[in-house]
């Protein structure tokens, strides 16, 4: 019975083609608004992702990776411990890793939002990426910058070694990484935590004023104006070391061997006071609802995918029922001789399932293609997993068959004494 | 007034009656086809459309009987009761000794699959089939599997001089050679009884010759039983016997 089903379903190509497209339509639609979201939200957590370390230390009010409070410097050395202190239990070895949003300034003049990453060039817990120009290690320079590859248009620049403007204190690109950007944020600039902190307070000083309050330190920030380098640009202050009250982000801790994370994270919560440690599938689950369900992204990229399902089942519906139509009569005979509704349903299935699987092929290629070409030119990534080419291929198949229904019904209640009409 | 008009939609069931009396019924075990006391009413919205009025037939086995009469006399309806795909209002039809009017949907299916072959004016070929495939689907349709199907099609299609064309859609053959086909795969597992309904109608005098004594040596050389509807006068010569029907009544 198979070669009825792919025979009356090639009888007449230019409508077989106008299937196909229309499958092709839907298949694309879903394939990448599916792989546009995934591809959005796993931009956004592939920091976290790409770091080593088993606990992230933030603020107790942190929603995702870049809104978040700050911690200081003071917390990450109490975590660490030395000069006599011991630290956490159970820690191996912590670092900081600061986030802030500032302003670009490209040689051109053009300003741009970017958002400042400070992290110890030599740590072993942030930015082990895949450079294609430079090294990390060149951060160890004062004022110098990496940034993704594909943001380096976007910053007003051609090649490593330009220099912009970071709050009236020069940025140097040093290095191109790749695979370093969200879809969702500004530009990613990543930077040694002193650079970065310079450039936080870029044009002002910070001073701590403490004073002891019924038997507590208590410390609090004081920022200046810097009245001393009226040309920063081009003879700035090589940043200063931080010191105990200056802001960073997150702690990120690698545990000791044989450790448990659960109990790490107890001792760490329990020494830090307003802050909660997170594994990092948990700041990935964290960043990825944020995305999911305090924005409308997952609804407006689901909605789309909605609508290609919709618009696939409209079609293979409207062509199957045509087919079927088209030889009514023939089926008529078939169950005239006597054959079951089941064998007529047979031949209407395979041909939805062909339908599915070449309305596919093209498409999820097609897809693949597309996704290939907008992260190389537009460094937007269109996510296609294994998971989710199987799963449009399912949803495919349910389409195609789920439209195959109405033809189904149609063919149900053929009367066979149709075959007698000339 | 004929059965294939979409509007009339519903028999009208009524309580079988005039049940035939055991010693009548063994006599109708012998024949090919009988039909005692059939009659057929379609309803459309809200009236009543009789059709058939007391048919009573009785045929032979190996016999061509002819079914004539003018457009609308119920011929075509009187066919499809015949052939278990309508159920009459009232009577009761048995078919190679088996009484089909009480049978299930499906045991009538089955019964239809295994012992009766169709063929139509218009043909009914699977137009993106070729004449040896749209023997075969009859063929799997029956149990063959999928190699002894081909083979048998071929066969089938040598039997009515179309070995030849086996390979070709039904585009690239002329009205005969169409219904030929249509007869290779009215043989499709070797039914007792043929059903026809205008075989030769669309077909010019040369095919319509062809397929007439084609009809005849299935009937004589296999001992089939082949009941013809039909105006063509052509088919006279062939047939064993002929009824006339008019206005639903049948009339010898």
């Amino acid at each position: 019975m198979a070669s009825i089903a792919r025979k009356n379903l090639f009888e007449d190509i230019p409508r077989c083609l106008v299937a196909q497209a229309g499958i092709m339509f839907a298949v694309s639609l879903i394939t990448i608004q599916k792989g546009i979201l995934d591809g959005f939200t796993h931009s956004t957590v592939r920091l976290i992702e790409q770091s080593t370390a088993d606990l992230w230390v933030a603020h107790k009010s942190m929603e995702y990776l870049e809104l978040t409070s700050s911690l200081s410097v003071e917390q990450l050395l109490k975590v660490r411990g030395g000069n006599g202190r011991p630290g956490v239990k159970g820690v191996e070895y912590a670092e900081a890793l600061s986030i802030h949003g500032t302003r670009w300034r490209a040689p051109n003049g053009q300003i741009e939002n970017v958002r400042i990453f400070g992290f110890n060039p030599d740590g072993q817990l942030f930015g082990h990426w895949n450079m294609t120009q430079g090294q990390i290690s060149s951060l160890k320079t004062p004022y110098t910058l990496i940034t993704d590859k594909a943001n380096i248009s976007n910053l007003g620049l051609k090649q490593i070694g330009e220099t912009g403007e970071i709050s009236s204190l020069p940025a140097t690109l040093v290095g191109l990484s790749r695979n370093t950007q969200s879809m969702a944020s500004s530009p990613y600039v990543y930077a040694s935590l002193e650079s970065t902190n310079a450039y936080l307070f870029g044009g002002l000083s910070a001073k701590v004023n403490c004073k002891v309050v019924a038997g507590d330190l208590q410390c609090l920030n004081e920022f200046e104006a810097d009245s001393k380098t009226p040309s920063k640009l081009f003879d700035p202050k090589p940043p200063r070391r931080l010191n105990l009250s200056d802001p960073i982000t997150y702690i990120l801790v690698k545990a000791a061997p044989g450790q448990d994370i659960q109990e790490l994270r107890k001792n760490l919560e329990a020494a830090l006071p307003d802050t909660r440690a997170y594994t990092t599938q948990e700041m990935v689950d964290r960043t990825r609802t944020y995305w999911y369900e305090r924005t409308g992204v997952g609804f407006i990229l689901g909605l789309g995918a909605i609508v290609g399902f919709v618009v696939g089942i409209v079609v293979v519906s409207q062509i199957l029922y045509s087919s079927v139509s088209d030889h009514l009569k023939e089926f008529g005979t078939l169950k005239a001789m006597g054959a079951s509704d089941w064998v007529i349903y047979r031949v209407i299935t395979e041909q939805a399932l062909w339908m599915a699987v070449l309305g596919y092929l093209p498409s999820i290629i097609l897809c693949i293609g597309l996704g290939a070409w907008t992260v190389a030119t537009r460094g937007i990534i269109i996510l296609i997993t294994p998971a989710t080419a199987f799963g449009v291929f399912g949803l495919t198949v349910v389409m195609c068959v789920g439209s195959a229904l109405f033809a189904i019904q149609k063919v149900t209640h053929i009367d066979p004494a149709i075959v007698f009409k000339a | 007034m004929a059965a294939s008009k979409t509007k009339f939609v519903n028999t009208v069931q009524k309580p079988v009656q005039d049940v035939p009396s055991p010693i009548a019924s063994e006599r109708f075990v012998s024949k090919a086809i009988v039909a005692h006391g059939v009659e057929m009413v379609f309803r459309s919205a809200s009236e009543l459309y009789p059709v058939l009025y007391g048919i009573d037939l009785e045929i032979q086995q190996g016999d061509i009987q002819l079914l004539m009469g003018p457009s609308g006399s119920g011929k075509t309806t009187l066919l499809s009761i015949l052939a278990g795909i309508l159920t009459p209002t009232a009577g009761h039809v048995w078919l190679l000794g088996q009484e089909i009017t009480s049978m299930s949907r499906d045991r009538l299916s089955q019964f239809r699959l295994d012992n009766i072959g169709f063929i139509f004016q218009g043909f009914n070929l699977f137009p993106a089939l070729t004449a040896a495939e749209n023997v075969e689907v009859a063929l799997k349709v029956k149990g063959f599997k999928r190699a002894d199907a081909r083979q048998k099609a071929l066969e089938l299609l040598d039997q009515v001089k179309l070995s030849d064309k086996a390979n070709q859609l039904p585009r690239d053959l002329s009205g005969g050679q169409k219904q030929r086909v249509a007869i290779a795969r009215a043989l499709a597992g070797d039914p007792q009884l043929i059903m026809a309904d205008e075989p030769t109608a669309s077909l010019d005098s040369y095919n319509g010759h062809a397929v007439t004594e084609l009809l005849r040596q299935l009937a004589k050389e296999s001992n089939r039983t082949v009941l013809i509807v039909t105006h063509d006068p052509r088919l006279i010569d062939v047939a064993d016997r002929v009824a006339y029907l008019e206005d639903g009544v049948l009339r010898s």
